[in-house]
């Protein structure tokens, strides 16, 4: 597929359609797009479901104890259910918002609160998790196959990650502790398209010592032979992904959204991201050792 | 392709499996019994609480565990159904209970520390008929006047507060009372299982603490001095009731008291509410916790939204389930059908496994089902074009198919590595649900590298020895690729 796509030569191309999205996604998170959930801040959220009387959001506002209301934020979901989040509250200041959004709407109200020291943990165990789930990818990648090729899938995998919050960002998502799941099970997952690629550019690597033309052409057919494949493989994850995203409610539809842009960033970075940094990360070894003066 | 007895093996284990699961899932019970919903799909309440001493410092793991027993037994005796409870990391609890009806109550009951202590109350103000939204501000004014108080000591003394509804009019009686830093006699001095609650004279209700001998003792020392320190006062002499912060009841002291304490409330018609008398008599008769405890984090799912997650859910995977079935077919006919039938296998048996173990299963746990079924079809993806590859260089089907296993392999394995790699960090560094997402996730991993490569791969060596031979047609390849891939090559 695509004989005439020079992947490894054009990779200025590709990385500036990677750069244009990631800008795009590092300058919302600047101007404070990115949606915290309480999750990670402490607050209350009250999810009102199979509400008798329809009302708007404002009116939902209204109903709500008048200090509280200033500062939260309803929202529909579907036809009979409303979401109200505020910030962290008493117990009971949280009954009182429970009692007056079930008498309002005649619903049934489920209720999460977190305090703020809860939201500080997960988003320090977030952090820990996604740090320690890089380490240990390279450290396995360099042992199943070398150095140079961690550096490259740690490369596509810092992308995807960065791609993926970029678009939380963009599209005003709620980020919450499903969201770093997802990112996480992205950071397994979107490797597997590298890993296949990697595979075959192993397997295609000449024994005798290294050439950047031969080397770059090489890549190249490696590409052009599993690229059907990394394209099938994505579509097939993203199909159920997709139905999850359009009839999943709340937390499943969040877990997709995430899924949906890390798979295909995922699916980019390991055509267009990782093995170009690899024959990049190759010529410049190549070149700083034909540098230095002991091995010319 | 392995020889026909050893797929015969593989298939006749895959059928013993299926049946396995069939009992399992179907014949042991009911089937809408078989399988364990989450708290997100089927409702009710969890918590997350945090264990602190009083003063700073380290709580012991024993502690931990004393206090998650005493939440049990608090649970207990309530009468609600299977509450989980477990001590995680350090010092935390969570607390999980399905299906409860008075979610409040429960919340209100596992968190309390539940220090009981009887203080002699050194001053008192008090501002009666007050608004409920006044009643903070309220108290803020009281301790403001009461720190000006001679019997206060900083250090020595503190204030506690009293809210009761108003015995006349409307609101609420907030009292404030300047008490010593430590109670005069604590909880110890209750007997075992010594709260009761009782109706007094005047039919109202009250909770009634049976004290020990020796309790009664200090009791009776403690109020008699009380009572002297009346007299020369000429100050009435009053007794504080405090559970943890809170003073639960502060009656005047006519006489000495003895082993027999009661708290009441002569406020309302009734005496103590039902629930808070039941609450005072259950987190009493449990005893205190070892540590201070605080709610960090808490949900409360109800039935409704619990059953429309778990069908949105079930739809939306059985959706996509039936989308990839349907793709893998039309991509690579013959052979998609091969390993359509393998991943409704890998459908069945995850159901079996997830009913066997057994794994609760929640939302984050339908959408790790769900990337897993990708997953899986992937792996037959990853196969069946690397034999298209090598059909398309002219080998036969036969020998087609056994380089597309053998090579596939190595980049399935090292793929699905990663994604163990990711799931194991989650369940170690994560609770409840996303444990559940982890777990499954795993599972799904290692039983898809199952049925997408070892049992896909005995149903063609089954089909091939009994002569079947596949071709090129029905593997998806058209024969201007097979010429033009010969001429390139």
């Amino acid at each position: 597929m695509f004989p005439s796509v020079d992947f490894v030569g054009k990779w200025r191309r590709w990385f500036a359609i990677s750069g244009v999205l990631l800008a795009l996604g590092l300058l919302a998170i600047a101007i404070g797009r990115l949606d915290l959930g309480i999750d990670f801040q402490g607050g209350a959220q009250f999810t009102a479901t199979g509400a008798d009387r329809q009302l708007g959001e404002n009116e939902v506002t209204d109903v709500l104890p008048p200090r509280i209301a200033e500062k939260s934020v309803v929202t529909t979901l579907g036809n009979n259910g409303y979401e109200v989040r505020t910030p962290v509250l008493s117990g009971a200041e949280s009954q009182e918002v429970e009692d007056a959004l079930s008498e309002a709407l005649g619903a049934e109200v489920s209720a999460t609160t977190v305090s703020p020291a809860f939201g500080e943990q997960i988003r320090n165990q977030a952090l820990q998790a996604v740090i320690a789930a890089l380490l240990i990818i390279v450290a396995f990648i360099s042992i199943r196959f070398e150095f140079s090729f961690a550096i490259a899938s740690m490369a596509a995998l810092v992308h995807d990650v960065l791609l993926t919050v970029g678009f939380y960002a963009i599209f005003g998502r709620e980020v919450s502790l499903v969201t770093v799941v997802a990112v996480l099970t992205v950071l397994g997952y979107s490797l597997y398209d590298t890993i296949i690629i990697f595979d075959r550019i192993r397997e295609n690597a000449p024994t005798v010592g290294y050439n950047r033309r031969r080397f770059d052409e090489m890549v190249n057919a490696s590409i052009r032979q599993v690229v059907r494949r990394s394209i099938y493989t994505s579509i097939f994850t993203l199909i159920p992904v997709t139905a999850l995203l359009i009839f999943g409610e709340s937390t499943l539809s969040d877990f997709a959204f995430a899924l949906l842009v890390g798979i295909l960033a995922g699916a980019y970075s390991s055509i267009f991201i990782a093995p170009q940094v690899l024959s990049l990360y190759k010529a410049w070894r190549a070149g700083s050792v034909q540098r230095s003066p002991r091995s010319a | 392709m392995g020889s026909t007895r050893n797929n015969l093996i593989v298939l006749g284990l895959v059928v013993v499996l299926l049946g396995v699961a069939a009992y399992l899932i179907f014949l042991r019970q009911p089937v809408t019994e078989s399988t364990q919903l989450g708290l997100d799909l089927q409702g009710g309440v969890s918590a997350q609480l945090r264990g602190s001493q009083t003063g700073g410092g380290d709580v012991s793991r024993e502690e931990m565990e004393q206090a998650s027993d005493l939440i049990r037994q608090r649970i207990d005796r309530l009468g609600v159904a299977e509450p989980d409870v477990r001590v995680q990391g350090e010092d935390q609890i969570v607390v999980q209970i399905p299906g409860v009806e008075n979610p409040r109550e429960i919340i209100d009951i596992i968190g309390r520390t539940a220090q009981l202590g009887f203080y002699q109350v050194l001053a008192v103000e008090g501002s009666p008929n007050t608004p409920a939204e006044e009643v903070q501000s309220v108290e803020d004014e009281l301790e403001e006047d009461l720190k000006d108080d001679q019997e206060f000591e900083p250090g020595e003394t503190k204030v506690l507060f009293e809210e009761s509804p108003a015995l006349q009019g409307g609101g609420t009686d907030v009292f404030g009372y300047v008490v010593r830093q430590q109670p005069d006699l604590t909880g110890e001095a209750l007997q075992q299982n010594g709260a009761n609650v009782a109706f007094d004279p005047n039919n109202k209700r009250t909770v009634s603490l049976q004290l020990t001998t020796e309790g009664g003792d200090q009791m009776a020392e403690l109020t008699q001095e009380m009572l002297n320190e009346a007299t020369v006062s000429g100050e009435p002499a009053q007794l504080a009731i405090a559970l943890d912060q809170d003073i639960q009841s502060a009656p005047q002291l006519n006489e000495v008291l003895a082993d027999q304490i009661s708290i009441s409330n002569d406020g309302l018609p009734e005496g103590l509410p039902e629930d808070e008398a039941r609450q005072l008599e259950t987190v009493l008769n449990t005893g205190a916790l070892p540590v201070n405890m605080e709610i960090i984090s808490q949900t409360t799912v109800g039935p409704t939204l619990g059953l429309s997650s778990l069908r949105s859910g079930l739809f939306a995977a059985l959706i996509g389930f039936a989308l990839v079935l349907v793709l893998l077919v039309v991509i690579y006919r013959a052979l998609g059908l091969v390993a359509a039938l393998a991943l409704l296998i890998y459908a069945f048996l995850m159901w079996g496994i997830i009913v066997a173990v057994p794994v609760t299963m929640t939302l984050p746990g339908i959408a790790g089902i769900v990337l897993s079924i990708g997953v899986a079809a992937d792996a037959n993806v990853v196969i069946f074009e690397r034999i298209k590859e090598e059909v398309r260089r002219g080998r036969t089907s036969r020998a087609a198919i056994q380089a597309g296993y053998d090579r596939g392999f190595r980049a399935i394995v090292d793929g699905n590595i990663t994604t163990l790699i990711t799931a194991f960090i989650l369940f170690a560094l994560s609770t409840g649900s996303v444990r559940g997402f982890a777990v499954l996730l795993v599972i799904g991993v290692v039983l898809s590298m199952f049925t997408a490569v070892v049992v896909t791969r005995a149903l063609l060596g089954l089909l091939s020895g009994r002569g079947v031979q596949l071709s090129p047609g029905m593997m998806g390849v058209s024969k201007g690729d097979i010429s033009a891939e010969r001429t390139a090559g």
